[in-house]
Formats: C-alpha cells, sequence, structure tokens
C-alpha cells in the first residue's frame, strides 16, 4: 500500500471509530447494534438520516439510524445479512470497532410532523429507520396527536424490536396494528399484506401526515389506499433505498432522475418525486 | 488578460522547464490515436493531436484512486498531492474540468477530486486538428471555458500565449515569452474562431431548447429505439469528460489485515450501477437498458443543463468514437429528440 497520508480532516471518505456497545441477533438475518463514538463526541442526527457503515477489507453500506436522537448516550443500527459487506458487518461483536461515516442526508420532517396525527407504514426491515421517530415520538408524545403504526412483515418470526412493540401497544393514544402475510401457530393478529390494516385503523383522515419505509413494491399499494382516504400526496413521505456508496452526492448510483437519495432524501415528500419514473 | 508570444524554437525550451520542476501530462501519440501522459521526453509532446481517448481529467481524478487506507489499527487520509501541469488542454476539455470542478464541489467539497486539482496549472491548446466527430463549436455555447491558468493558440511561427492568472503568469519566467503583436492576437482570435466553426458535427438547437425537449421527451418511445443496440458496456461513460460517477471498493492488503479504500470511475449504462442488495436478491432501479441510455442523456442534456446553464457535453466527441454499437453519438440522439 503505497498510500501516504494527507490532512484527514478534510477527507470526506475518512470514516470515525464507534465502539459496539452491544450486539443483538435480532432474527435468522438482523444484527441490532449499539454504538458510540470512540472520540467521546455525541453523535447528533435527525430521525430518518443515514450512515455508511463499514468494516475495512470488505466496504460500506448505507445504513438509516434506528435510535431516536433523544437518546444521546449511544445510537443504533440494523443490519441485515444480505451481502459481502453487512455479513461482515454481521460477525462483529461488542467491544468491536465499527467505522462510521455521517450522518447524511435529510430525515424526516419534524417541523411538520408536530401538531399532526402521523401514520407511519413499516413493512419488514422499514420498522428500523422509521423506529428513529417512532422512538422520537414517543419520547416527546405531547408534541404529537395520534400516533399509529402500521407494521408489517412475512412472518411472526421476523418481527423486530418485539420489546418496543410491546411497550408501543401499550402507550395511550398510540395505536400500534401488526400483521403478517404469512401466520404460523403462535400468532393471534391480522393475517395480510400491510394495507389490509387500513380496514382496521380509527381516526386517519385527510389530515394525517404519513410516512412509509418498505420493501419497494409496498409504496403503490398503500399510497393508493392513502388516497382513498383523501390524505394528499403532500402529506406523504416516503424513506427510500438505493445504492448509496459515497454519500455525499458524487458517485451517482442512487439516482433517482435529478434527485441524489443521499443528499435531497432519503426522506421525500412524496408530491415533489411522484413524477419521477424511477422513484417508487 | 496578458497576450504573449513564443517561437517554434523557444517552445520546446519552454516544456522542457515546465519539465524541470514537475510532472507535465501532456497529449502523446499511443499508436494512432493519443492520450494525456507524463511527458518523459519533450519530442513525444503532440499538441497538434485531434483528441485523447481518454480525457484530461485522469490527470486529478484518476481511473482509480485510493481515499483512504487502514493499517490494522487506523484509518489515515490518502490525499496526497503533487504539483503538475496539465498541457496542451483543448477548450472544450478545459470546459469539461471547470465542470467537474463545481460537481466535486457542490454540497460537500471532495478534496480527494480538489487538492489534485488545486495543485495542477492547466496550460490549454488550441485545436490544430478537428476529431472527426467533434462538435464543439455548437453545444454548450453559453458555458465559459474558464479555469486554466496559460492558453496557447497555434499562429505563423510559434503560439500566442494567453496569460490567465497568477499560476500561469508565474511560466513566463521559464521561456522565451515576448509580447504578442496586434497582428498575432488577431490572428489567435481567427484561428480559434475557425476551430469552432469548422468542426465536422454540428447541433442544431440551444442549451436551453434542448433542457425542455429533453425534458418533455423523457415518456417517449424513442429511447427504447434509441438504446436497441446498446451493449451496456459504459464505453461512452468511459471516456466523457464531464461523467464523474465512480464506485467505491475495498481492497486487502498482502498482510491481511491491512486494506485500502479506493474508487474507480463506474459507468451507469452498466446493468448492475443501480442495483440494490435486498433480501433474496436485488433491486434494480434502472434494469431496462432504455432507461439507462435514457437517463445518461437526461443527466447530460436536462438536469446538468439546469445546474450549468448549458449540457453537461462539450463536445468533443469521444463517446461517438468510443460506442462499440455506434448509438452514442449525442449529435444523433438529441437531433433525434429534437425533431420529435
Amino acid at each position: 500500500m503505497s498510500c501516504s497520508c494527507g490532512s484527514n480532516a478534510e477527507n470526506v471518505f475518512l470514516p470515525k471509530e464507534a465502539e459496539i456497545i452491544s450486539a443483538k441477533k435480532m432474527t435468522d438475518t438482523e444484527t441490532h447494534f449499539s454504538l458510540r463514538m470512540k472520540d467521546g463526541s455525541t453523535f447528533d442526527f435527525e430521525p430518518g438520516q443515514i450512515v455508511e457503515a463499514g468494516v475495512f477489507g470488505f466496504g460500506e453500506i448505507p445504513l438509516g439510524l434506528s435510535s431516536s436522537p433523544t437518546q444521546t448516550d449511544s445510537f443504533e443500527l440494523v443490519v441485515r445479512e444480505v451481502g459481502k459487506v453487512s455479513k461482515a458487518l454481521t460477525e462483529l461483536g461488542e467491544g468491536d470497532t465499527m467505522m462510521i461515516r455521517g450522518p447524511m442526508g435529510k430525515g424526516f420532517p419534524l417541523a411538520e410532523l408536530r401538531g399532526k396525527d402521523v401514520l407511519i407504514v413499516a413493512g419488514g426491515i422499514g420498522l428500523c429507520p422509521t423506529r428513529s421517530l417512532i422512538r422520537y415520538i414517543m419520547a416527546r408524545r405531547d408534541e404529537f396527536k395520534k400516533f399509529t403504526l402500521f407494521y408489517g412483515t412475512r412472518s411472526p418470526k421476523e418481527l423486530l424490536f418485539e420489546e418496543d412493540l410491546v411497550e408501543w401497544r401499550a402507550s395511550d393514544g398510540v395505536a400500534c396494528l401488526e400483521t403478517v402475510d404469512q401466520a404460523d401457530e403462535s400468532w393471534k393478529g391480522n393475517v395480510g399484506v400491510i394495507t389490509t390494516l387500513f380496514e382496521k385503523a380509527e381516526g386517519l383522515d385527510a389530515d394525517t401526515h404519513v410516512i412509509i419505509c418498505g420493501p419497494p413494491v409496498m409504496y403503490k399499494f398503500v399510497i393508493q389506499k392513502l388516497v382513498s382516504i383523501g390524505i394528499p400526496h403532500s402529506n406523504v413521505f416516503v424513506d427510500l433505498e438505493r445504492r448509496m456508496k459515497c454519500g455525499i452526492g458524487k458517485c451517482g448510483h442512487c439516482q433517482i432522475n435529478d434527485k441524489y437519495v443521499c443528499l435531497d432524501g432519503p426522506v421525500f415528500r412524496f408530491s415533489d418525486i411522484e413524477e419521477l419514473e424511477e422513484a417508487i | 488578460m496578458k497576450r504573449c508570444y513564443i517561437s517554434d524554437e523557444h517552445l520546446n525550451g519552454f516544456v522542457e522547464a515546465l519539465m524541470g520542476r514537475g510532472p507535465v501530462i501532456a497529449p502523446v501519440a499511443k499508436q494512432s490515436r493519443f492520450v494525456f501522459e507524463k511527458l518523459e521526453t519533450v519530442d513525444d509532446l503532440m499538441l497538434d493531436y485531434d483528441t485523447t481517448i481518454l480525457p484530461p481529467k485522469v490527470a486529478f481524478f484518476p481511473t482509480k484512486q485510493e481515499l483512504v487506507t487502514f493499517d490494522g489499527k487506523e484509518a489515515k487520509s490518502c490525499i496526497n498531492p503533487t504539483d503538475q501541469v496539465l498541457f496542451g488542454v483543448h477548450p472544450y476539455d478545459i470546459k469539461g474540468i471547470a465542470m467537474s470542478d463545481k460537481f466535486y464541489t457542490d454540497s460537500h467539497v471532495d478534496e480527494n477530486y480538489m487538492a489534485n486539482r488545486r495543485a495542477t496549472t492547466i496550460v490549454g491548446s488550441s485545436v490544430q486538428k478537428h476529431y472527426k466527430h467533434a462538435f464543439f463549436g455548437s453545444v454548450c455555447m453559453e458555458v465559459e471555458v474558464i479555469g486554466h491558468d496559460m492558453f496557447l493558440t497555434r499562429v505563423a511561427g510559434g503560439y500566442v500565449a494567453d496569460v490567465l492568472t497568477d499560476k500561469g503568469e508565474a511560466l513566463l519566467g521559464l521561456g522565451q515569452f515576448g509580447d504578442a503583436t496586434d497582428a498575432q492576437a488577431g490572428e489567435a482570435d481567427q484561428v480559434n474562431q475557425a476551430a469552432m466553426e469548422n468542426c465536422p458535427e454540428k447541433l442544431e438547437n440551444t442549451s436551453a431548447q434542448i433542457r425542455d425537449k429533453m425534458r418533455s421527451s423523457f415518456r417517449s418511445d424513442v429511447w427504447e429505439e434509441l438504446s436497441e443496440d446498446c451493449f451496456s458496456c459504459g464505453s461512452c461513460n468511459t471516456v466523457c469528460p464531464t461523467c464523474y460517477c465512480f464506485d467505491v471498493q475495498d481492497e486487502w492488503g498482502l498482510d491481511g489485515v491491512s486494506a485500502t479504500r479506493c474508487r474507480t470511475w463506474d459507468s451507469c449504462l452498466t446493468a448492475e450501477f443501480s442495483e440494490v442488495s435486498v433480501q433474496g436478491g436485488c433491486e434494480n432501479f434502472r434494469e431496462q437498458r432504455a432507461e439507462r441510455f435514457r437517463h445518461r442523456f437526461m443527466r447530460k442534456a436536462a438536469y446538468l443543463n439546469e445546474q450549468l446553464g448549458g449540457p453537461a457535453c462539450v463536445g468533443c466527441g469521444r463517446c461517438s468514437g468510443a460506442c462499440t454499437a455506434d448509438i452514442a453519438n449525442p449529435v444523433v440522439v438529441i437531433n433525434k429528440i429534437m425533431e420529435q
């Protein structure tokens, strides 16, 4: 390696070290990390922002932060093992170092959501980035009106953050509706795709502000349901996933037409991108 | 702007003096074509080149660049610029460099590019021969040729040297420069004007007309038709002076502990460029080659056009020559879109 050093401060690709406080296997494929910066700094971010998390020798991947910034002593990430880098990340354990760049991008529109009824529609691993907002709302419950969560997974064994779900279900002014595509013997709840929860929900109206995060196929069907309730596209925010390799609006991989997901998103107001054919 | 003159007999001495100070990257012959390469001897300099295979951005954005290195314990920056002269750059490529400078400083400053860029003194030169696909005289006319330090125009018996910056001024002491006469300056202006007018290919519309038409043609079937023979090879991206997308990959050191994070030029025409790993496989957000072909033209002629005030295309014609299937020629594509 012939590389000699330049100024570390100026290099936007230079990650910082974060210590893994805990690493818990959540499912067959997901691992939940709690981290703190090794230099002692507080990791300031907005719900919905992303980081580039990496292991040298393998690379970096973009991940949505899954804790609330109201929790200042640590921050949390969930890694789903789908490729080379995510596999390397999930092999890290307590006390190990994860390389972090960020936070990056634009998060959820907190100022606009305050004082409103909020519906979050999370499919599968989409619960992880939206959890940053859910926990924020829970921590500042009086700043928001009615809060509804739709959460769907393919099967009960893929449910994430079950301890949180227990807490959210029991909270006043919170409607926590869950569904699975395919039930097993343990499952007593709703069975069906996530849009079937609209029939069970109460109090959703045209003033409700909606956050959607899930597999690409989910967005169109959820938005159709929202239209039937009369919720305008300008009240709908979508959290999109793309291959954000640089995180600084240069490498081009995350482009949706003329938008960079890593700069202009990952959270977009749906009315700003609905005309973009490549968006959802 | 100071206008100087250097005779043919003194040009080599000037270039050798530059080479004595540090690397000089300049057009040299490579079989039947030309490339920007570090000059080993002044005799290799080919100022009468038509165009180079790769654009001169290779001098500060190499095809592969180390970003960060890791010794097993600590990560360190790889920003390590070398003072150099980029010599003999045609005006269209100077425009391309100015565009790249903007792309790499908008929103976040990419010092891995900019440190190399700032350490580079650029000496431009007039077009003496046209590449067969050049159309720089009819594209992006609203965007100025800026960012270079000196510009040499071929005139009778030598070169008129326009001195544009302090860095350019500092070069004067390295050569036998005199003041250009009014006649020499006038000849230089005519030479550069003629180079613009004599391009073999031509776009027929203004940047604003192209921008609006491209936007409105997004859902046209013409993209299917235009991209039917596309191999998704990415050659058009690779030779483009304004393409700046890249991939980032880690490489292990031989000790199995150290690693280097590198970026390499990447191509939005390739099938995997927009793939995202998802459970059970991958999702591709521009799966169809027509979508990728359209994306490249939308980027150049609409999206970046809106930011730059002209298309992110400088009319070098390299993509037209590099395209395996002979479908990438922007003159053909854009003129066809404009006829819709």
